[in-house]
């Protein structure tokens, strides 16, 4: 029995620990920050375990049983915690209230494993010995989760893994005391009944999570998955790493927390810049709340208006703090208007209302339906929406990697009567990307100088991104039409040579 | 392990009865109210009413003749309608996913010379929003089919435009390219009388005897003089006669075989030669137009079971469906706006000795399909027009596919199915006698071929059985004697208006008839 109850004792020390760090990487996974996350996980759980210690006292009898009864709820709690963090971090307002109980609750519950094991064994041992027996299993069996959690666990199981394997392992536990004892554990049966339901709940989770976390999501993507949803309309998938936060939408990189400020300062100001007046801003797109957050650096502005076809986007913008870190909070200004719909449908049954300046933020012309945001129709009703001397910028792909597409654009915009001022930018996660300032009426300017809190543009950087070099030269291209989407065509062939 | 085996065998066999519970239903075309005309007797009208003119029937044809006379200043005139509404094949239907076609669903940019009264109508109702410098017209860009147009499914591929490539040997593929610079030729070519070989309306082509000689063998016999052997070229030129005319290869005369590759010479100033018009409604969009200003004037629900000239007057009898009246219009005109079969039934005319046996008509089956996302194998993506090799269907059209919005989780896609295989009046009949449930399973088996998976995807399907959806341009019809005497008026009272007077049943043949129709009893007045 001995030997049995201080093994045991060595399996629920590891468990334990594994998850407490289980808890903290994936609160720093989620909510940044590792240092405050681990600090507090870790301050949280050894002071539930002191709960857990002090309500020891009033458990009197069928200790044995008891203890098995405990195995088995840790392990069902550990093991589906990561589980559960994952999918409900989309419900950012809870989440914290939602990982810290989790986190005490394992807590307690381990808290109360190690007093309870000390009065199992109290007659079989002397007092000297029991101490040092289970207190030295304990921190061996802390020493061995630490080390294998960061070396062998994280890289090769994934953390949703790991946490049913060990569930599963301390269920066991559970199982095989409860087959060896079974003379002196009440209720043995219902408690071998659980134990085989949870394990079989436990391997399932395990079975599962490798398909569907670790193969199709994780494995994709260069660093750590920590945010995954498909929204009705996309898959949004959220990945860090030490230094940087990108999100992508069905598998496409839109931004890095890295090097954005070049992409948004580069798609923002040399429009506003230019501009006599930019009292009405249109976004199209753009639900990240980045290129808005560049607006908000204008005072003068009165109001902002952002289309974005994804709910789930706009709203993860406006819930999660690393996020709204990063877009310091630009959706929730009170000069900020969301509305989630189809841009095109928008503009065309929006008619009367007229901006200064329009950005739009699409993502690439890599198929039909999205080709559409790009032809001489829509650009028609951007023509329309704009006041008589407005403008409107378009993201448009890279004109080093898709020279093609590029000049698609700029021609078929110039097409529905706009002047055209394309220029490029560097940026590093993207590559050198373009950008087109469509222009209406007569009143832009091209900037000589820029508002002084950017980090990327100025006046020497904005001349040198309005050259094309030899190899970016305008090319003649067809126009882009709802009837030919010549665009889809041009983007195919120039990205498929290009990654291949 | 138990458990999830026993998991696996519940959801397959779920997944085969997810296919019995997908709703589906006939809706459409008032058969039997029709039917009454062959087989009950009606009682003498109460009703009698003085008018102009009376429009008998309301399709294109009928709305068409209905638009030219409103235009010219005579209002008083009705059209009857025997269905709910009005449209004929050109009938629509909607859901609050999407609207739909119930028939034909899109008009090719049509030809500029002899289609002055379409470019009118096609401005009215801004598909034409203005011309440019050379005259060339500009179309709504709304309107326009959207890229990407077609997809062919063959050899377990979705291939880009439905004229049979992947996966073809280099000699089949020079035997089409063969044949499409033959039928580029006869586009071009102009007969002895100055006329083009092929055009639209088929009243305007030359009738140069070295072309109208075309039309004494079929198109499937044209394909072998010519020393044509591909399988695939049969196949598509039986796509396309089917398509068009609801009729096989081997029953369509070569001339409008021909005529369909060769008639249309459409330019615009936004689009190439070739580029089809269409809408969520299909050409439902165009009686929408049609009708505009017509609303007081069309009434539908409406069984005219005869129509005969007494003293001079035309007298118009008809049966009200919903209140089992009946009523008689007395018109110094009318304008029959139905196909001939009707036509001859209610002038009481099979006795007389002209012929009208050639005129024959294709069934059609249509169907609607409510469907969710889907998954789609590989290749060209899902296109307005889906065609499969392997089906005797014509594949499906994407209702969607015209709206400006980047998303849709459902889609209604409209499936065509014209019955070939035998003589039309059996495979009528068979269309007559076969319910919803036998086409469900049809149309799931079908397009099980291309969507394995297809059944879990629908919602609903509802059908609609055409009896006579089109007139067949079988070999001989085209330049019969029958076919260019139907259209003569009775005693300049009775005026001829359908698409079947010109053989070929499309938009711009039934507005030409309409307005032809219309115009001849303008005239005599």
């Amino acid at each position: 029995m001995q030997f049995f109850l201080l093994l045991s004792v060595f399996v629920v020390a590891t468990c334990g620990l594994i998850y407490e760090l289980i808890a903290g990487t994936l609160a720093s996974y989620l909510l940044g920050d590792s240092v405050t996350q681990f600090s507090t996980i870790i301050g949280v759980y050894l002071f539930s375990m002191g709960i857990g210690s002090f309500f020891s006292k009033y458990f009197k009898k069928n200790l044995l049983a008891w203890f098995i009864q405990l195995e088995i709820m840790v392990g069902l709690i550990g093991g589906t915690s990561s589980t559960i963090l994952f999918l409900l971090f989309e419900e950012v307002e809870s989440f914290r209230f939602l990982l810290y109980m989790l986190v005490s609750l394992t807590g307690i519950l381990v808290g109360l494993e190690i007093p309870l094991l000390m009065r199992i064994l109290k007659n079989k041992l002397e007092f000297e010995d029991l101490v040092s027996k289970i207190f030295t299993y304990d921190y061996i069996g802390a020493l061995l989760a630490s080390l294998i959690f960061p070396l062998v666990l994280v890289p090769y199981m994934g953390l949703i893994k790991t946490s049913f394997f060990f569930g599963i392992l301390n269920v066991v536990v559970a199982t095989v005391l409860c087959i060896k004892f079974e003379k002196e554990v009440k209720w043995a049966s219902v408690l071998k009944t659980q134990s085989i339901a949870v394990i079989i709940l436990l391997l399932a989770g395990f079975v599962y999570s490798e398909k569907i976390m670790a193969f199709t999501e994780s494995l994709s993507y260069p660093d750590k998955v920590i945010y995954a949803k498909s929204s009705p309309y996309q898959r949004i998938v959220l990945t860090k790493n030490s230094k940087e936060l990108r999100l992508f939408l069905n598998g496409n990189l839109q931004f890095s927390s890295f090097d954005e400020y070049r992409y948004h300062e580069a798609l923002v100001h040399p429009g506003m810049q230019g501009l006599q007046e930019h009292n009405d801003v249109l976004v199209l797109g753009g639900g990240d709340g980045l290129a808005v957050r560049e607006l908000l650096k204008y005072n003068t502005i009165k109001t902002i208006t952002l289309v974005d076809l994804d709910g789930a986007i706009t709203s993860l913008f406006k819930n999660n703090h690393m996020l709204l870190d990063l877009n310091k909070g630009s959706l929730l200004d009170k000069k900020v208007k969301v509305i989630n719909a189809d841009a095109f449908k928008w503009l065309k049954e929006n008619s009367p209302r007229q901006f200064d300046f329009i950005i739009i933020d699409f993502p690439d012309p890599s198929n039909y339906s999205i080709g559409k945001l790009y032809t001489d129709t829509f650009y028609r009703l951007i023509y329309r929406a704009l006041k008589e001397n407005g403008a409107a910028v378009i993201q448009s792909t890279s004109p080093f990697v898709a020279p093609l597409s590029y000049w698609c654009i700029d021609t078929t915009i110039q097409s529905v009567g706009f002047k055209t001022l394309p220029y490029h930018a560097f940026v590093p996660s993207f590559g050198d990307w373009g950008y087109i300032l469509a222009v209406k009426g007569t009143q832009y300017s091209i900037p000589d100088n820029f508002i002084s809190n950017l980090r990327f543009l100025n006046h020497e950087t904005f001349q040198q991104m309005l050259i094309f070099p030899k190899d970016m030269e305008k090319k003649k291209t067809e126009i882009n039409k709802l009837n030919n989407q010549a665009i889809v065509h041009y983007f195919e062939k120039e990205w498929s040579e290009y990654l291949h | 392990m138990k458990a999830i085996g026993a998991t696996m065998v519940a959801s397959s066999f779920s997944c085969s009865e997810k296919s019995n519970d997908i709703p589906a239903s006939i809706v459409g075309a008032s058969v039997a109210i029709g039917h009454k005309l062959r087989f009950d007797k009606i009682p003498e009208p109460t009703l009698i009413e003085e008018i102009d003119t009376i429009i008998v029937g309301g399709g294109v044809a009928g709305l068409s003749a209905a638009r030219y006379l409103h235009k010219k200043g005579n209002h008083h005139f009705k059209v009857l309608e025997l269905e709910n509404s009005a449209g004929g094949n050109s009938a629509y239907g909607s859901n609050n996913i999407s609207a739909y076609p119930w028939g034909a669903h899109y008009l090719p940019i049509p030809n500029p010379e002899n289609s002055e009264d379409l470019f009118d109508f096609l401005k009215e109702a801004n598909i034409v929003t203005s011309f440019n410098s050379k005259g060339l017209p500009v179309y709504n860009d709304y309107y326009l089919c959207f890229d990407p147009e077609e997809r062919l499914f063959i050899n377990g591929y979705w291939q880009d435009g439905i004229i049979p490539n992947f996966g073809l040997s280099e000699k089949e593929r020079k035997e089409i390219k063969d044949f499409m610079l033959l039928m580029e030729d006869f586009r071009r070519r102009k007969g002895m009388d100055g006329k083009y070989a092929f055009t639209i309306p088929v009243d305007f082509s030359s009738q140069d005897s070295e072309f109208t000689a075309l039309d004494k063998i079929s198109m499937a016999e044209y394909l072998k003089q010519k020393g044509f052997t591909s399988s695939h070229l049969y196949w598509y030129a039986d796509y396309c006669c089917r398509d068009d005319y609801g009729t096989n290869v081997n029953n369509t005369s070569a001339w409008a075989g021909i005529h369909y590759f060769a008639a249309r010479k459409g330019e615009a100033a936004n689009a190439s030669q070739g580029t089809v018009l269409t809408w969520p409604e299909g050409n439902g969009f165009l009686v929408k137009k049609l009708s505009e200003k017509l609303k007081d004037k069309v009434i539908s629900n409406q069984l005219v079971y005869s129509v005969k000239i007494e003293n001079g007057k035309v007298l118009v009898d008809y049966l009200d469906s919903q209140t089992h009246k009946t009523h008689r219009y007395i018109g110094s005109n009318c304008i029959m706006a139905t196909p001939q079969f009707i036509a001859n039934r209610l002038l009481d005319r099979s006795h007389e000795t002209i012929s009208q046996s050639t005129f024959s008509y294709a069934p059609w089956m249509v169907a609607n399909i409510t469907i969710k996302e889907f998954k789609d194998r590989k290749g060209a993506p899902l296109s307005w027009d889906n065609v499969f090799y392997d089906s005797k269907s014509l594949g499906y059209v994407n209702a969607n596919h015209q709206n400006e919005n980047t998303f849709h989780d459902k889609r209604v896609i409209t499936y065509y199915l014209p019955l070939t295989d035998g003589d039309p009046v059996a495979e009528r009949k068979k269309l007559y006698d076969t319910d919803a449930l036998y086409w469900r399973n049809h149309i799931i088996n079908d397009l099980s071929q291309i969507h394995p998976e297809i059944a879990k995807s629908i919602e609903n399907i509802d059908i609609w059985r055409w009896g006579h959806g089109m007139v067949r341009p079988i070999p001989g019809f085209i330049w019969s004697d029958e076919r260019k005497n139907a259209r003569q008026s009775i005693e300049e009272k009775i005026f001829f208006a359908h698409s079947d007077l010109s053989g070929i049943s499309i938009f711009e043949e039934a507005f030409y008839q309409g307005t032809r129709a219309a115009k001849e009893l303008l005239n005599k007045s």
